[in-house]
């Protein structure tokens, strides 16, 4: 643990709490103004957090110390799973951090616990909701996988800080083939943070929801620090794509400039990928639960089909 | 002194088994399960010294026939075995000395103490024996003590029939084992296990009767239907020992027969590979739908067997292929995998023990709300559930992240057939992965969470301390040997460059804590207690509206229906000759249970039909039999003439 990576996770831990909230915004902004609506402003997460951090927490008496921790562990795990994504400058390798399958199931920690307290106060809803979550978190288990041993397939390792720096030199993507990976890891953000035609992040209408469903007993501050934690993820999820398929601009040294360079051209490229999802949401209708596992398959089939043009190039 | 060891921990064991018999009292069995805990120290003392110096003891060789000598022998890999049915024993015989005292009567107490030890023996002496002639034996051993538990409860209807079932398949493992080893032995000429310096076309034989043997004890698909009828009638502490450590002893005789060979061919590691592969994929699929604890679990043995395959097939695999590192790193994860899956799973069934024992029932659906009831239970069940869904730091994600690691350097192999190969294999353990987590969300979440369902659920109280303390030393190993996997394994001559969980672990805390003070300090830290769950403005919630295990493995049940091969079949009569006047009919869904229905029923059948005919040849007279002997002396002698 030395001095640059404790640098390094204070500023790139920082960054990505401090911009996640800001995309989250951004995609609504998006769908409402292709719906032909205002919107809100901005800053308006930022404010429905800071709301929230004021309230009191409710819990239902039939709960137990799972809806307690969940939140805290959500918010700390991926936290954790920051350190793997580096977004303003590539430390040092260290010990197993940027290991791509620990990054993997750091994401299955928060998963499995949400999926808990979904069944913890015995709401029909919550209950509802981690089935399914976890019913098609298997099937999109062995797409992120696939995708992912893509990615180790043409860059020839499985850490993902190792990964960026390959691509960092690079101004074009490194393999044509990646081009083809990151459909899939889009399609992977679209599932992983439950938005359509997955999962209907914006109604409360039972026959829609999944992740809402899962959180409807949360409240107050727990209720915050869940948001917050998923606006990480899908930050995280999104720098992942990006920094493989456009990895402009990403810092290697340690220079005032070049961090500031690094951080204004993420918060660029993630403002053109949030919108880019905002307009897919707009443009796609919510798909039945059972045709899921179609959708997933395309993502599969592209993933796939990068190893096995890489085996047999 | 290394001797020492071994000789006490076997002496206390035998005390153990005789000790309940002759003084039959609740102190004698207290007694007994306290030699062998007394053992399983020295077994972890032992055990731990050879793997850490590499120092094997001697032993003397016991006359035992002409021409066979009884030997033990003790290597890295029999000590690795040690270690891990030392690290069960510990914990299931703390958890035994309350657990045994809800045996029915004072005699079937004893009876199962003095078991459990010869069980725990037997497992201990195959692991131990230098030869195939001890190997046999206390393979013997083994499988009838454990028989005689599983029928603790004879009974039962149910139980006779699982008693029957795992007679029938453990016998058939021996006989493929007896006929492997007879071939090795004909290439040989010694009951030794040593080095197989032999081409693999000459050791086809074996290997397929081996595999087959060792597969049928493991709960390889297909032949792992034993396990799901075996698991639940054998009393839990049994049933721990049986998936903890029995089916690793298995796992142990494959590996010592296939680490020997010298030249294998890649086609065994194809085939252990998608054996193991599939056995993952189906055992968890299986498993899903189960709503009998036990049974999920035995079902969920068979998914982790099936890893463990998996990691042995890549090693060859790997090996075969001279990518050496990787064999290693594939080898290592399935061992690794092997000790893992014996503690959390012995974890697991102890604690299903636990909530059988408190409820009553094994039924899921008539669970609910246990962890206001057996807060403790609940805690260390979790601990289970977290690590055998392979959520780190625990060490069951180790050892998975160990074979995700081997396959996703798999580009450096030189044959692209091969790597396809492994393209889908890796598909496939990924979805048994993550099969696994919904898995245990479903069994933690229906058991312990929500409202309880029923009356028997109600009423549950803790268990007794000895049987928490006996669930929270695998609870504690499960964490510890994942925190410390990388300097464990490193310890031992594994320099894998695998990622330092310690570090991890200790960042996660850190940042548990600093998300805890960043909360504290935003606002006022106010709670309440609401009145009840919101749900739609209903007036009061009912356990009947909580989902159940069923429903809560529903959508996956759908998506793989292909799997669960249901049968619809209906017949429908009409009032009219035009069939528009529907006058009753009948409509029946049918669960098929496709290895009992198209593989074992067939089989079965065909083996009856034919004893039926050779019965017939048995008239009861004398001079027929000398007959038939002559006949079998003469064809023998006529085969020996021109095929020898």
């Amino acid at each position: 643990m030395n001095a640059s990576f404790l640098l390094f996770a204070l500023l790139n831990t920082g960054f990505i709490l401090l911009v996640s909230p800001l995309f989250m915004s951004l995609i609504k902004k998006v769908k409402a103004s292709a719906q032909g609506r205002k919107g809100p402003g901005l800053l308006q997460n930022y404010l429905d957090l800071r709301k929230l951090m004021q309230k009191e927490v409710v819990y239902s008496p039939n709960s137990s110390g799972i809806m307690r921790i969940t939140p805290y562990l959500n918010l700390a795990v991926l936290l954790l799973a920051s350190l793997f994504v580096p977004i303003v400058f590539i430390p040092d390798t260290h010990a197993g951090i940027g290991n791509i399958i620990v990054f993997l199931y750091l994401l299955a920690i928060e998963r499995f616990f949400t999926a808990l307290c979904g069944l913890d106060a015995g709401s029909t809803f919550g209950g509802m909701g981690s089935s399914r979550l976890m019913s098609l978190s298997a099937v999109i288990e062995p797409t992120m996988v696939i995708a992912f041993a893509a990615l180790a397939y043409v860059l020839r390792t499985v850490n993902l800080h190792e990964m960026f720096a390959i691509t960092a030199g690079s101004t074009i993507p490194e393999s044509p083939t990646l081009t083809l990976i990151s459909i899939s890891l889009f399609i992977i953000i679209i599932v992983e943070t439950g938005r359509i035609p997955v999962d209907n992040p914006a109604t409360h209408l039972e026959l829609t929801m999944m992740n809402e469903a899962m959180i409807l007993e949360q409240s107050g501050k727990n209720l915050a620090l869940i948001e917050l934690a998923h606006a990480v993820k899908q930050t995280i999820l999104m720098a992942v794509l990006i920094n493989i398929l456009a990895p402009w601009g990403l810092a290697t040294e340690i220079t005032f400039a070049s961090l500031s360079v690094s951080c204004l051209y993420f918060l660029v490229k993630a403002s053109l990928l949030a919108g880019l999802i905002g307009l897919f949401e707009s443009s796609i209708a919510k798909m039945r639960l059972f045709r899921l596992p179609s959708f997933y398959m395309m993502a599969f089939f592209f993933s796939a089909l990068t190893i096995l043009l890489e085996v047999f190039a | 002194m290394l001797e020492a060891f071994i000789y006490s921990a076997i002496i206390a064991l035998i005390a153990g088994v005789v000790l309940p018999l002759l003084c039959r009292s609740k102190n004698a069995r207290k007694a007994s399960f306290g030699l062998s805990f007394l053992s399983s120290i020295l077994l972890l003392a032992f055990a731990g010294i050879i793997l850490y110096t590499g120092k094997e003891p001697a032993f003397p060789a016991i006359g035992f026939l002409p021409g066979l000598d009884f030997t033990l022998a003790a290597d890295k890999l029999s000590a690795g075995f040690i270690l891990l049915i030392a690290a069960v024993t510990s914990g299931v015989s703390i958890y035994s000395v309350e657990y045994v005292e809800h045996a029915k009567s004072e005699a079937r107490k004893d009876l199962q103490a003095a078991l459990t030890n010869l069980f725990i023996l037997a497992m201990l002496m195959v692991v131990l024996a230098g030869n195939m002639v001890g190997f046999l034996v206390f393979w013997e051993v083994m499988s009838l003590s454990s028989l005689m538990l599983v029928l603790h409860d004879y009974t039962s209807e149910e139980n006779k029939k699982a008693g029957l079932f795992y007679f029938i398949m453990t016998s058939l493992s021996t006989a493929f084992l007896f006929m492997g080893f007879i071939s090795l032995f004909r290439l040989t000429g010694s009951a030794e296990f040593g080095p197989l310096d032999y081409p693999a076309s000459d050791l086809t034989l074996s290997f397929l009767c081996l595999f087959t043997g060792f597969g049928i004890k493991a709960g390889l698909v297909p032949f792992h239907k034993w396990l799901p009828y075996a698991h639940p009638a054998a009393p839990s502490s049994i049933s721990a020992l049986m998936s903890g450590v029995m089916l690793k002893v298995a796992i142990y005789g494959f590996l010592r027969f296939l680490l020997s060979v010298s030249t294998p061919e890649l086609w065994w590691g194809t085939l252990i590979l998608i054996a193991g592969t599939l056995s993952a994929v189906l055992g968890v699929i299986y498993a899903v739908k189960e709503s009998d604890i036990k049974r999920l679990l035995a079902y969920s043995s068979i998914e982790n067997i099936g890893i463990i395959f998996t990691g042995i097939g890549l090693y060859l695999i790997f090996k075969l292929e001279g990518v050496e590192s990787l064999a290693l790193l594939s080898l290592a994860g399935a061992c690794f995998h092997a000790f893992n899956h014996a503690l959390f799973k012995s974890l697991l069934f102890l604690g299903a023990g636990s909530v059988v024992h408190a409820t009553g029932t094994r039924n899921i659906e008539a669970f609910g709300g246990l962890v206001k009831r057996m807060p403790q239970t609940a805690a260390l069940f979790l601990i289970g559930s977290v690590s055998i869904a392979g959520l780190p730091p625990t060490s069951g994600f180790v050892s998975e992240m160990m074979l995700f690691q081997a396959y996703f350097y798999s580009s450096e192999l030189p044959d692209p057939l091969i790597k396809v190969l492994l393209i889908i294999t890796l598909s496939v353990f990924a979805l048994t992965s993550a099969l696994a987590a919904a898995l245990f969300v479903k069994l933690f979440g229906i058991t312990f969470l929500a409202l309880p369902r029923t009356k028997c659920a109600q009423g549950a109280t803790e268990v007794p301390k000895p049987m928490l303390f006996g669930e929270a030393v695998p609870a504690a190993f499960c964490i510890l040997s994942g925190l410390f996997s990388s300097r464990i394994l490193a310890l031992l001559g594994f320099d894998l460059g695998i990622p330092d969980m310690l570090l991890l672990g200790l960042i996660l805390v850190g940042a548990c804590g600093l998300v805890w003070i960043m909360v504290r300090n935003s606002g006022p830290s106010k709670t309440r207690i609401s009145k009840e769950t919101w749900g739609c403005g209903i007036l009061a919630q009912h356990p009947t509206m909580e989902y159940t295990s069923t429903g809560f493995s529903e959508p996956l049940v759908v998506i793989f229906k292909k799997i669960y091969r249901t049968e619809i079949s209906s017949t429908r009569t009409y009032s009219d000759t035009k069939g528009s006047i529907f006058k009753n009919g009948t409509a029946r869904i049918h669960l098929i249970k496709f290895f009992e229905e198209r593989l074992y029923i067939p089989v079965a059948y065909a083996v009856s039909l034919i004893s039926s005919q050779v019965s017939r040849m048995q008239n009861g007279k004398l001079d027929t039999y000398v007959l038939y002997v002559f006949i079998a002396v003469l064809t023998l002698m006529t085969f020996t003439r021109y095929f020898a």
